[in-house]
Formats: C-alpha cells, structure tokens, sequence
C-alpha cells in the first residue's frame, strides 16, 4: 500500500475537519479552549506500531465506524489516565487529583466520547455526502498498544501488514488535558474514503 | 524481521509479529490478543521471543513470528542451529486476552493463539513451564535468558510479577 502526497494532504483534510466538530463539543463540555493539533497520518508496518502507542495506562473508548462505508473501521478516543480524572473533575466541579477511576469517570468518558466522536464522523461523513455511524462505545482502562494490537487483529489480519494510524491530538491547556483522536479504516474502507476524496478534487 | 539480541545491556523490542533470539533481554510491550511466545535453552541460557499475532499461518512464509506455527518452527531451528539441544527447551506465554468485548465476542483470536501455541509445542515436546494468558487485560512482558530464562508481566497499573 502506497499513499501519495495529495492522497496525505486530502486525508489530514478531511481529518481536520471531523476533528475541529470534535473539539467544540469537547470545548462546550468543558467551558475551555481546546487546542488542536495537525492530524498526522502515518503508514506504519505492524511490527513498529510500539513506536507509536505505549504500554501507559489510558482510558481507551473504542467506536466501530457503520454506515455506508465497505468494511468499515474503527474510531479510539484515548484518554491518559491523569487527564481523565481531571476531565471528570473540571466537568462534575471537583478537585481530588489523587484517586483511581470509578463509575463516574466511565460515564462521562463514554458520554463524552459519544459526542464527539458523533461529532468526528458527521462532520467526517458529510463532507464526503456518505453517511457513517459509530456503534455503541466499549470502554477499557489499560494499556493502548494492547487495544491496537487487539484492534488490528479483529480485522481479516492475514495479510494486513501495514496500517494506517491517524491521530489527531487534542488539548485544554487550561485543565491539563490530553487526549488524542484515532482513526483505524480497513483497507476497503480507506480505498472508499480514497476514491471519494478522488471525485472530491476531480473538477 | 529477525533480529539478533546479543546486547546484554539493553532490551529489544520486539513487535508484533517480529522474533528474535539471543542472550540479551527482549520485549513485547502491549500484548492484547497477542501472544509473547519465549522458547528458553535451559542450559546455555539463551533463547527466543515472538510475538504471535495469529493462530495459524495457512503456509505463509513470511512473517514466521506473526504466527504460531511458523513461530515455534522458526525458534527451534533457530535454537537448534546455535547448538542448543531440543530435550533442554522450554516455553513460557503471556497474553492472549480478549480486551473488547464489542471485539471479542465474533473472534477470540487471544485463546485460539494460546491453543494453537500449546498444540504445536505438544507437537514438538517442549513443555510450557509457565504462563500468564486469558483474561482481559493488556500485558508487558520482558524476558532475560541470561537470567535463568526469567520473564517479567507488567499490567497496566504497574504490578509486576515473575514467571
């Protein structure tokens, strides 16, 4: 698989744009600027996908991408551990810094993950005029290379040894959160999303 | 890719589908589904990491260390063609866990890497001397063949423990 420069630029576009929709639900949600990062994307052999996701404890909220793309794919909103409970504090009013996640941070990680990523893939599937839904969250707290790892290998994974990671990173600096935006398409869907970007840029 | 760890002092990574043997340590970070698969030479100390990614390779070729079986051939011949003698291998796994369950429930690809694992080492008899598998959480795992074929399991919290 070979991704050309156009092909790169068209992608961190559309990226851009889905991610931007997901910032000012995130920005509404918590009353603060969120800074937003360029979206990378990177063609990556499966074997180096260490270098890209760690074994550091993060909040992982994982989406599968329905609708009228083939295949389909999937949308991980991932959340450092430290970040969340500042999430949920800046979003319930509290300030206890030093304590492990309960069932308060699960509910606002999945009904914060819901609306942006709702927001992402709109955004995302209207600009190419197709329409795409994610299916109900699943959440986990442990290690994102693992939830990678796991991701890749539900799809037809014979053959598949390159993946395209798509990350977008976004933050509030006021509140001291990170959190990152991370597309995974199959291969028949980024071959979808290609020739629709294709037609897009055809006059 | 196979890689050579003759570096005492610092670990190699393996990533998934990769392999390699030596003395020095090695390491696969993040195993979900995954399995590490080590092959250790109780006698000369050194020994192999895989990190096996799918049950069975229906013949392929490359990639041995993506798949049980081409794993385990690859590292015993591997072992065998650096001296060691078959009677002196042992194996230990860490892994195979089921994360999702939105993803789990149609596969389980991390207990069929573990059966598919135990068969083929019945197969050849290496016994499995120990193992840290199933369950639902991601794993670390770091292995010193130097140092007596010890393995460390790291979760994601940070608690350790050996094997």
């Amino acid at each position: 698989m070979d991704l050309s420069d156009t092909q790169r630029d068209a992608l961190r576009e559309l990226g851009n744009i889905g991610a931007a929709h997901a910032a000012t639900t995130l920005s509404t949600m918590l009353m603060s600027n969120i800074e937003m990062d360029v979206p990378e994307i990177h063609l990556i052999d499966i074997s180096k996908v260490y270098e890209h996701v760690g074994d550091e404890i993060a909040a992982l909220v994982l989406f599968q991408i329905t609708g009228e793309v083939s295949g389909g794919g999937y949308v991980l909103l991932h959340i450092p551990k430290n970040s969340v409970i500042r999430l949920t504090n800046a979003m319930l009013g509290m300030t206890e810094l030093d304590r492990d996640l309960t069932e308060m941070d699960e509910s606002a990680l999945l009904e914060i993950g819901n609306i942006m990523v709702s927001a992402f893939l709109d955004a995302t599937a209207g600009l190419l005029d197709v329409i795409m839904l994610p299916s109900p969250p699943s959440l986990i707290v442990d290690m994102p290379h693992a939830a990678f790892q796991s991701i890749i290998t539900a799809q037809d994974a014979f053959d598949i040894n390159e993946v395209v990671l798509f990350r977008t990173e976004l933050k509030s600096d006021q509140h001291k959160i990170t959190s990152n935006l991370f597309l995974l398409p199959n291969p028949p869907m980024l071959t979808d999303i290609l020739a629709m970007l294709d037609k897009l840029l055809t006059p | 890719m196979e890689k050579n760890q003759n570096d005492w002092n610092q670990v190699v990574i393996i990533g998934i589908g990769d392999h390699a043997v030596g003395p020095g340590p090695m390491s696969s970070i993040g195993l979900g589904s995954c399995v590490g698969l080590v092959i250790h030479d109780s006698e000369k100390c050194i020994g192999g990491l895989a990190h096996v990614m799918l049950p069975d390779s229906g013949g392929r070729t490359e990639r041995p260390g993506k798949f049980a079986d081409t794993a385990i051939d690859t590292l015993v011949t591997i072992l065998v063609g650096q001296g060691c003698r078959k009677t002196a291998l042992v194996a230990k796994m860490v892994g195979g866990a089921a994360m999702f369950k939105t993803l789990s429930e149609n596969l389980n690809i991390g207990e069929r890497n573990i059966t598919a694992i135990k068969e083929n080492l019945k197969q050849k008899n290496i016994p499995v001397k120990a193992e840290c598998v199933g369950g639902s959480v991601g794993r670390t795992l770091t292995y010193y063949p130097s140092d007596g074929g010890k393995v460390v399991v790291k979760l994601a919290d940070g608690k350790k423990n050996e094997i």
